[in-house]
Order: structure tokens, then sequence, then C-alpha cells
């Protein structure tokens, strides 16, 4: 087969546990996002846009719904002969067997196919960012500085440095040093989890790592340090645009408001950046005359009866007359009764909030689903699949979750 | 779903003329419904039916259409085995002799001997509905007929061209009369047929062997002496489009709720090519009510009882009433519109009023900056 010159891995196996019940049945990169969007479809589309053609997506936790949405990459125009898109789980092995036990690791398992596509260099991402970026670009800067390896890197607020894994440089942006969440920050160059190796290069350091056995087997907090510690050439590519890690309910909120609210930051009607999305086969959305909507975004197949203000909605949702809506983000097939009032919800798929149901940030109190470990401003998120009761109350800050029937949870069915 | 048919879907009418919508393209491939083209429902339905052999014959124009059609992977048509054939016109050596008259039938004959189904569901351009062929196939079988039709109550409701037929109790075909200025009935073909590949290979060629080039569903029913028709009623949801004025008021129709109801949420999609566009999004300041609004608009200003296709961009101030707003059309602020049909890539300049009447909509072609 003729040389790759690179091949793309997505590290899509990570629980993302930080989102609660939004990914207790799907991995990170496949929750919605944006409306039409699975968060995967950023990294996916930027691959596609950036004229790379082998990609393979490395998962692990719950991959059944990824697996699917991803398919054979079709959508994403991944589909190739030469080349195409392959899902790779770890595997079982003669005499033994193992998970993914970091990001190296999960590389390192995956020597194999890399091999077979013989490439010159390989591209690391993450699932689990939203921003539009031209790998293309970074590799030509790759290959003008002569580097072993790239790693991309974004300005962030001096504030938030000790969030992030920093970049030190000299002046020509050859890496110095790397900190690992600093609490004295000496730059503000944060890694954005996106790097290319030279394969020969990353091949022999995984292979180093793997036999560590005090290692992590993580890029960040291993293979880069060891990297810089031997003197290797590690540039700096600077990006600037839009980019948000949605590892959280509040970034994940915070990230659909900025479609809103900020869409020429993220512009998704960039024709010549397309965002691609596997599509639902819905037909247009529908208004009805008692309907009103402000501030939101919506997709095909919805029928709005009711009032929607600053809100992104999903293919399929329904908005019964007299429901109000507001700050939330409906995913795809939830029904909003007549009556209801959400307030800064996420409602995972297909949930019926039932009639004259009250929900979210405008709610005090507390309730058996308060979750201040991981909700925060007054979030209040629901599992898919509910049926909430008519009449019920939930104050924000509550991650609705079924266990049992009760006086929230009318009952759950399969999605 | 199994199915022992194939389909055949006839792209142009020679009777059936849409003005500035149809001067671009053929029939089958004019935008409908916000995010389809006219042949994306009969598509679906073959589909839905588990066909997975469709040909589609176009004579005229048919650029638009194959663009539109690409592989067939929209339908799930791109097969190895099969899969979607267009069928365009073919001037060959020997036709080219006769003063190059356009031979629709002898490739046609090409695609029927190497698609080894036993039936062929032939259907026209101008019926938009949601269904499966497979219980019609069945009793089409069941009935001994030559060729079966669908049929349903419409009567010349919808105007020309209109094939009214007469039927006995037992539901054979009686008499056929296109387009009667008094319908003795309203049993109004649906331009839809049914019939056995290889009766209709034995059709075709003594239609070849006398010199006929036109292949219509029409000239079948014309038949009705000499061969068996069974007539089948269907009773769902059905549009015609058979000129501006129904391309009109069926695309009003579907503000109905029953209407869209049977068309798009009975179960069976209605497949059409995608086109990854973003969501879209809505203003602070917009008024949209009983619209259907599709992906990758822009919504600044009113509007009512309308349906906008995909990329269209309402500017502040603008106001768009009854109206059909085709893809990636351009609306300037203070623009009024009322019962209007604009056509894709359009710009309207700021503050333009263009009003037409319900019966008599103005109608804009492609491309035009008024």
């Amino acid at each position: 087969m003729a040389r790759t010159e690179i091949v793309a891995l997505i590290l899509a196996g990570g629980q993302g546990s930080r989102l609660g019940v939004l990914t207790k049945y799907l991995a990170k990169p496949a929750v919605p996002f944006g409306s039409r969007y699975r968060i995967v479809d950023f990294t996916l589309s930027n691959c596609s846009n950036s004229g790379i053609e082998t990609v393979g997506v490395l998962t692990q936790y719950q991959p059944l719904a990824l697996n699917t949405y991803i398919g054979n990459g079709h959508p994403w125009d991944l589909d190739r002969n030469k080349g195409g898109t392959y899902i790779l789980p770890p595997y079982q092995k003669t005499g033994h067997s193992d998970w993914y036990k970091g990001t190296a690791n999960a590389i390192y398992q995956n020597i194999e196919f890399i091999e077979d596509w013989d490439p010159r260099y390989v591209l690391i991402l993450s699932g689990d960012h939203i921003y539009k970026m031209d790998y293309a670009k970074m590799l030509e800067t790759h290959i003008r500085q002569k580097a072993d390896a790239t790693i991309a890197v974004l300005e962030v607020p001096w504030s938030e440095t000790s969030r992030f894994g920093i970049m030190n440089t000299d002046k020509q942006g050859r890496i110095t040093t790397f900190e690992e969440k600093p609490k004295q920050a000496k730059s503000n160059l944060a890694s954005m989890g996106v790097y290319i190796f030279n394969w020969p290069v990353l091949r022999a350091e995984l292979s180093c790592d793997e036999e560590d056995k005090d290692s992590d087997h993580d890029f960040g907090k291993d293979i880069i340090p060891k990297m810089l510690q031997v003197g290797m050439n590690l540039q700096a590519y600077r990006f600037s645009g839009y980019w948000k890690d949605v590892g959280t309910i509040s970034s994940l909120w915070e990230a659909n408001m900025d479609i809103l609210d900020r869409p020429h930051d993220i512009n998704l009607r960039d024709r010549d950046w397309r965002i691609y999305s596997r599509n639902p086969v819905k037909p247009s959305h529908f208004i009805a005359d008692s309907a009103e909507v402000s501030n939101s975004a919506m997709t095909d197949g919805c029928n709005i009866f009711g009032t929607v203000d600053h809100s992104v909605l999903f293919n399929s949702v329904t908005i019964e007359k007299g429901a109000v809506v507001r700050d939330s983000v409906l995913m795809p097939g939830v029904t909003v009764a007549s009556g209801a009032v959400l307030n800064k919800c996420i409602v995972s798929f297909a949930t019926v909030i039932g009639q004259d149901v009250r929900a979210g940030a405008d709610i005090t109190g507390r309730c058996q689903y308060t979750n201040e470990h991981l909700l925060s401003g007054g979030i209040t998120v629901f599992e898919r699949g509910l049926k909430i009761r008519d009449k019920a109350v939930i104050p924000g800050n509550s991650m609705v979750t079924y266990n049992e029937p009760d006086e929230i949870i009318e009952t759950r069915f399969r999605v | 779903m199994f199915i022992n048919a194939m389909g055949l879907i006839l792209a142009d009418h020679k009777r059936i003329q849409l003005g500035e919508l149809s001067r671009p393209r053929a029939l089958a491939a004019i935008p409908f419904a916000g995010r389809y083209r006219i042949i994306d429902f009969m598509l679906s339905n073959m589909v839905n039916s588990g066909m997975t052999s469709v040909g589609v014959i176009a004579l005229h124009k048919y650029k638009s259409l194959m663009d539109h059609l690409g592989t067939g992977s929209s339908w799930d048509l791109d097969r190895k085995n099969k899969g979607l054939s267009l069928l365009p016109p073919y001037i060959n050596s020997v036709n080219i002799n006769d003063g190059g008259e356009i031979d629709d039938l002898s490739g046609l004959l090409d695609f029927f001997r190497a698609n080894r189904r036993r039936y062929v569901v032939i259907a026209n351009s101008n019926v938009v509905f949601n269904a499966t062929f497979n219980d019609f196939v069945a009793r089409h079988e069941e009935s001994g007929a030559d060729i079966s039709v669908l049929y349903n109550r419409d009567g010349m409701k919808y105007g020309s061209p209109g094939a009214i037929l007469g039927v006995d109790r037992k539901g054979w075909v009686k008499d056929v009369l296109f387009n009667p200025p008094k319908p003795v009935s309203s049993r109004c073909s649906m331009g839809v047929i049914i019939i056995e590949r290889e009766r209709l290979l034995d059709l075709v060629n003594e239609d070849v062997a006398r010199g006929e080039h036109d292949f219509s569903v029409e000239n079948f029913l014309r038949r009705y002496v000499e061969l068996k028709i069974f007539a089948m009623e269907y009773k769902e949801v059905l549009l015609r489009i058979n000129s501006i004025q129904t391309y009109f008021s069926s695309t009003m129709d579907l503000l109905d709720e029953r209407t869209r109801q049977d068309l798009f949420w009975s179960g069976l999609p209605v497949f059409t090519k995608v086109k990854d566009e973003a969501p879209t999004l809505y203003g602070s300041k917009n008024r949209a009510e009983n619209s259907l609004i599709s992906d990758g608009c822009l919504i600044n200003g009113a509007v009512s009882n309308s349906m906008l296709f995909r990329g269209v961009t309402v500017s502040a101030h603008a106001t768009i009433k009854n109206s059909i707003i085709m893809q990636d059309t351009y609306i300037s602020e203070g623009v009024v519109l009322e019962n209007v049909i604009l056509d894709k890539n359009c710009v309207i300049r700021p503050g333009i009023k263009l009003v037409g009447q319900k019966e008599f909509p103005v109608v804009i072609g492609k491309g035009a900056i008024v």
C-alpha cells in the first residue's frame, strides 16, 4: 500500500464522569451538542476538512452509541477506499487482555493499526473539545520546524492557568518546559490535547514508556516531559479561535449558550468549514401560531407550540402550548408538556416533562436529586427516557436520575 | 421487508409545467416541503417498501436531478446489486439517422431485462404521499390483472392533467377519461401503476415495433380495453402538483396538522440529500408563527403561514406571509412578501414589496436579484 502521510487517532474512550447522567449510557464524545451535533463531530469534521483521510477512533467506555454514531465515517466523508474510519476498542491478546490504561497506552495498544498505514506523522486528538482547526496548517509548521513533536497551544486567561497543562516556550516557539496544572504559571499557553508526532519517534517513546512501571502512560504526564528531558525538538503551535473543553456540566451548558450568544466565535454557518453530523431524517421544524421563539437554535423535526427563549433544541423536540423553556438545552426527542416551566435545564434524550412541572434555576431548595458536587449555578439535569410526573417541582442543581418511581419520576422507558 | 418488485419513476410529465420553477429543472427535482425535492417522497416510498432497484427516467433538464440523486446513497440505493439507475434518453447510431428522434424506450428495455424482479411499480412525479407498496403489490398479484392503478377521490380538484377512472363493482377499470369537463366519478388516477416485468417488456417491445417513443403511465391506462386494469383506492393524505397554483396550495396544506402527521410522522422516514447546514437561529425580535422552517436559517423578521427552505436569511423588519422561500435566499431589511414563491439563491433588496394573490402567487426564478 502507498505510504500514508498522516494518521489521526481520536481518544474517545474516557467516561466523562463529571457529566453525570449525561454520560451514563454513552461516552462523552457522543453527547449531543449545539442543536444538531455530537461533540465528536467537531474533531471528525476538522479531520475531514483538513484533508486527513485515515482516522482511528479509540473507544472504551460505553462504546455502543459512539460506534453506531460514527459507523463507517460516511457523514464526515471519511468512508474512503484509501484510508477511512476505524473504531479501535481494546481487545484480547494471546495470554492476556488489557483495557486502555492511559492515553499513551491506548495508542501503544494500537501500534499495529498505525504500522499498517506506515505513516510519517501521527496526529493525536481528543474527542471532547469544541473547536474548528486546520490540522494541515499545523502539520506544515511541524515539518518546517523539523520538530519531533508539535503541540497545539492556546492562550488562556492567566487566572485559569492552574487548570491546564502549560507550555513554556522560547522566542521561536520551541517548548522548553511543561508544567501540568501549575500553581504559579510562567506562561499562559495551554495544551489543547492536539499533538503531531513523527511516527518513528512516537513509536519508540511509547514502547519505552510501556516498560516503565512507574508511568501513568499519559501523554501530558509522561511522554511529553520525557521527550523534553532528552532534548527533543518540541514545538508549540499557537491556535487562536474558539476552543472549549466540555468536560463539566457547566462548561457544556455554556458552550451550548455560546452558539446563541457568540454565533460568530464558533461560526457553524461557515460553508468553507462545515461541521458534519449524522442526519436524523426528520422534516423541517414547525412553529405554531401559539409559539414564541426568541434567541434560540433548533433543527429538523421540532414542533413548537409554546414559548422558547434562549435555548438550544435538538431534533424532534416538542414544546406544547403554554410550556415555557428558558436558558435550556433539550436533547433529541424531548417533550415538554403544557404548563411546564423549565429554567436552565439540560434534558437528555426523549425524556417527557409532565404538565405544569416547574424545574430549574429559579426554584430554590433541595430535593433527593440535589447534586452540588457536579452542578452549580442552578443547572438542572434530567436523565434520558424519564417521564416526569405532572406538577412535579424540581429545584436547581438537581441531577434527576432513575432509581425507582417517586414523587418526581413517574416511570422510565427504553430510549 | 422483502418485496419482489422494482421501481421506475418518470421524472418529467409532458403536461405539467411549473413556469419559473420547472424552467431550470425536471418536475421531479423541484424543491418541495422545505428540505426535499418532489422525487424524495416516491423514492422513499419505494425504499421503505423494500425495493433495492429503482430507475429514474429523465428526459430533459436533468442536471439538477442528477446533482440531487448522486449515487443514491441518501436513499440507501448505492448498491453493488442494482440500486439507483438514472435513465436519460439516448441517441444511438440507429436513431440519430431518424432525424435525431430521441429514443426513450430502447434504453429502458435493457433496464427491465437486467433487473429480474417480478413486478414493476411505475410512478409519475407529481404526487406526494407517504406509504409502502407491499399491500398493493400483493393485491395486484391476487387480482390477476395485467395492470393495477392507484387512485384516490380527488376528482379534478387539482385541475389538469387528471385521469378519471370508471370502475365497476369488482374494481375493474371500464373507462378512462382525461381531463373531462364534467367528471362522472371522483376516482382520479394517482399516476402509479403496478405491472409484471415480463408483461411490461412485451408491451414496450410492441411499442418499439410500432415506432412509439412515448413511455407514460397514461399510455398504459389508455389501453383499458385490451388490458385488464384493476383499480385500488389510496385513502391517506395525497398532494398533487399539477401547476404553480397546486404547488402553492399543496405546500400550504403541509401547515395543516393532519397532513403533516400523515406525511412525516407515520413512522416511514422521508429521505433526502443531506446538506449539513447549521441549526436555525432565531433572533430576539423575530415573530414566527404557523410556519415550517428548515435548517440553516437566520430568522430576525416576521414569518407567518410560510415555508422556509434551508439556509434562508430573514433580516429584521422583514415580513413574510403565505410564502414559499427556497434555499439560500436572502431577504433584506424591511422587505414585505405576501403570496410569493422565491426560487433558490434569490436576493431581495431592502424595502422591496412583492404581493401576489392566493390563487396567483408571484413566482421569482432561481438566482434573481430583486
